[in-house]
């Protein structure tokens, strides 16, 4: 009986360690077995609501291929870069993530990125997704990144508000300061914005900048030959200045964030809204759906340059961790997921949750349950609307960037001339060399 | 006993603590200001720059403005929470009904987790939608922006700060006066001393350690607060709020400036040792006198 009971016990503690060690070596070699697995790092915390495309495709990904499991993590933006910094020196990088270019050239200088040139065009890639947009995140002949999602942003309005105050849609500057005085007077909102949280939430105003030649500009600034300090973008501060004087924004504007700002527009308390594409679902869902349209944004009679444009680029990319080459399975289904999400279905799925696509896919729209995101993209394509080629704040360091929508919200909220909004840029610029 | 009291003996029974505290301690420290010489980015190797960053620094206006902020946060901290908890302290030592409660409703802000702290406070200081704009506009008074603006900001976040901590400064300050000898009080009492003559030479001369406890306590956590201006105004408008440990947030992981930040890191750290320890100097050198 004793015997037989120590018998029992050693039989479970090997089961027991068995277990332990089959598990360990699950972990330790994702492919080894059964199912391939692979990371994605995103940068929001809960990729499920706040980024329900991507969310999508995975499970449609997944569901294609079973053998293979998509673990999708996500964290704030800054959070997400730490814990990408860290893993990067311990050589435990998730193994595709969304990263900003200008992080993510760095993270290819230091060989932490694989090249997606050749898988791109091993999978016909190049022809479905524009060449700028690859030239956008390549580094000579390596591409370090593929497109996320396309960032089309604008300003939302709601005509209902407007037409109820006697104004109609403005195209120029001076129309929309008309709009924002007139509304003003009535107590209401003209242009929701939220820098709380926030900051980088200034779309409409970087389209702006591009309509005072950033684009012409950036690389003689960039490299030194030229200033941020100059006539050009004094003006462009000089604008958001005229909006603050003619009450356009919030008066808490400074404590209220992104998601208070879209509330505030699909509740019909602002007659506008500085956002992009992502907006069009909440806006979709909200009372104010059968009255919204899309801007692409005032034009300036001093402003340089083509005025006739929209902000329709592919925004932050994705990136590959270098380490995936050393797991063949592992290459094997970052190379499917990849294929899987520049597909035509998973392009649908982008589209279905309010995504434009990011390749040359014609998505099909329902009139009636994406009128919201219908319209933008159709106003995105008016005759005669060009793009630039990316947005200003993509192009530069985190630093910069933060200093740009530091500038930007310091006219906004009366903190910062025009002159101190281009000396903090400039500043920035000058730290980073 | 006689075994403890050999030198070695206590050095070993030490060093298990000294090991733990020299590991995830000193060296993060001795690491981050080797860092702050560094123009570490991120990723990548850093390349040694001296004292660039503390030279960037110095340049900085926003760096000089959360200086200037949490000096703000820690003058009112320290003018209101020290005699305020202490007075409470005294008030609520006293026996009363309902006494227990009030204790507990007093200390219940430091069981809130800061990040909370600072949402409720958002609906009662926000410009536009918060309760006491509501409320001075409902008396037709001048609504002024409590949050938000840069002149009232810091002064507002050191009133919650005073809000979340009195409760913390309150229970240092009551434990301190249940351990004081009540013969001594009692025999001012029969020489016919006052209540106030009691407090003032008696009670507060003995209750030196606890204002000391109480004060770097107060000292090392105003030179934390973080996540209040997080959520009140996150550094806004224009980092005219930051406070040192914010900015050193910011710069760090929004700009990822590790170097800065690290650099940042180290002017808090020797910032807050600073002034703890010329406290606790200035408390000896009175003692001593």
């Amino acid at each position: 009986m004793h015997s037989t009971h120590h018998l029992r016990r050693l039989t479970a503690a090997v089961a027991v360690v068995a277990a332990v060690a089959l598990s360990i070596a699950g972990c330790s070699t994702a492919s080894s077995g059964g199912a391939t697995k692979i990371s994605l790092s995103m940068q929001n915390p809960n990729v499920k609501t706040a980024d329900p495309a991507t969310w999508a495709i995975v499970h449609a990904f997944e569901k294609k291929n079973p053998n293979i499991t998509v673990t999708v993590t996500g964290q704030p933006v800054a959070q997400h870069l730490q814990n990408l910094s860290v893993a990067a020196q311990s050589h435990t990088l998730p193994d595709i993530f969304w990263i900003y270019k200008a992080t993510a050239e760095q993270m290819n200088k230091s060989g932490y990125l694989m090249d997606l040139a050749p898988m791109l065009k091993d999978l016909g890639l190049t022809d479905k997704i524009s060449s700028s947009t690859l030239d956008n995140f390549s580094t000579g002949k390596v591409t370090y990144g593929v497109p996320y999602q396309g960032l089309l942003t604008g300003i939302w309005y709601n005509e209902k508000i407007l037409s109820d105050n006697g104004l109609t849609v403005p195209k120029t500057f001076d129309e929309f300061l008309h709009v924002a005085v007139t509304l003003h007077a009535k107590g209401i909102t003209t242009l929701s914005d939220g820098a709380n949280q926030s900051s980088f939430s200034v779309w409409s105003f970087l389209v702006d900048l591009d309509r005072y030649g950033w684009e012409s500009k950036y690389q003689a600034i960039l490299a030194g030959k030229a200033s941020y300090d100059n006539p050009d973008f004094i003006r462009f501060y000089d604008s958001i200045a005229k909006l603050r004087e003619a009450g356009a924004f919030p008066s808490n504007v400074t404590t209220q964030t992104y998601q208070q700002a879209v509330n505030e527009f699909t509740s019909g308390k602002a007659a506008m809204l500085d956002a992009g594409i992502w907006a069009s679902s909440a806006i979709q869902d909200s009372t104010v759906a059968p009255d919204a349209g899309f801007w692409a944004g005032p034009t300036f009679s001093d402003g340089v340059g083509k005025q006739d444009i929209v902000m329709n680029v592919a925004s932050a990319p994705f990136a590959v961790s270098a380490d995936v080459k050393k797991d063949s399975a592992k290459s094997a289904a970052v190379k499917k997921f990849i294929a899987f999400y520049y597909s035509d279905a998973a392009q649908q799925l982008l589209v279905d949750n309010g995504q434009p696509p990011v390749t040359n896919y014609t998505p099909k729209l329902d009139a009636t349950k994406q009128s919201v995101l219908k319209g933008a993209l159709e106003a995105s394509t008016a005759p005669g609307l060009t793009s630039p080629q990316t947005q200003p704040d993509l192009v530069v360091s985190t630093a910069v960037a933060s200093a740009m929508y530091d500038s930007i919200y310091g006219v906004i909220e009366g903190q910062l001339t025009s002159k101190q909004a281009v000396d903090l840029v400039q500043k920035a610029i000058d730290a980073g060399k | 006993m006689v075994w403890l009291s050999s030198r070695w003996k206590i050095a070993i029974m030490a060093a298990p603590a000294l090991i733990v505290f020299t590991a995830l301690i000193v060296y993060p420290v001795i690491y981050s200001a080797g860092y702050s010489l560094t123009d570490f980015a991120g990723f990548g190797d850093p390349a040694f720059v001296g004292l660039k960053n503390y030279i960037d620094l110095g340049n900085d206006p926003f760096f000089w403005s959360s200086l200037r902020n949490t000096i703000i946060i820690l003058v009112v901290s320290l003018v209101i929470l020290v005699p305020g908890s202490f007075g409470l302290a005294l008030l609520l030592r006293r026996r009363f009904p309902g006494g227990g409660a009030l204790r507990a409703l007093v200390f219940a802000p430091v069981i809130i987790a800061p990040i909370l702290v600072g949402l409720i406070w958002v609906f009662i200081l926000d410009p536009k939608i918060g309760l006491l704009d509501r409320l001075f506009g409902a008396l037709g008074l001048p609504q002024p922006e409590w949050i938000g603006g840069n002149v009232l900001t810091p002064y507002s976040v050191a009133l919650v700060f005073v809000w979340g901590s009195v409760g913390f400064a309150m229970t240092i300050f009551y434990a301190g006066l249940q351990q004081l000898p009540t013969d001594i009080l009692e025999a001012s009492s029969l020489d016919g001393a006052s209540g106030w003559k009691q407090l003032l030479y008696i009670t507060v001369p003995l209750m030196k350690e606890s204002f000391a406890i109480a004060t770097v306590l107060l000292i090392t956590n105003v030179f934390k607060i973080f996540e209040l201006v997080f959520v009140l105004t996150n550094g806004g408008p224009v980092h005219r709020s930051e406070t040192l440990v914010s900015y050193m947030y910011f710069i760090t992981f929004n700009n990822q400036q590790y170097g800065s930040g690290m650099a940042l890191a180290v002017i808090i750290t020797v910032l807050g040792a600073v002034v703890s320890l010329g406290y606790l100097l200035l408390l000896r050198g009175r003692k001593s006198a």
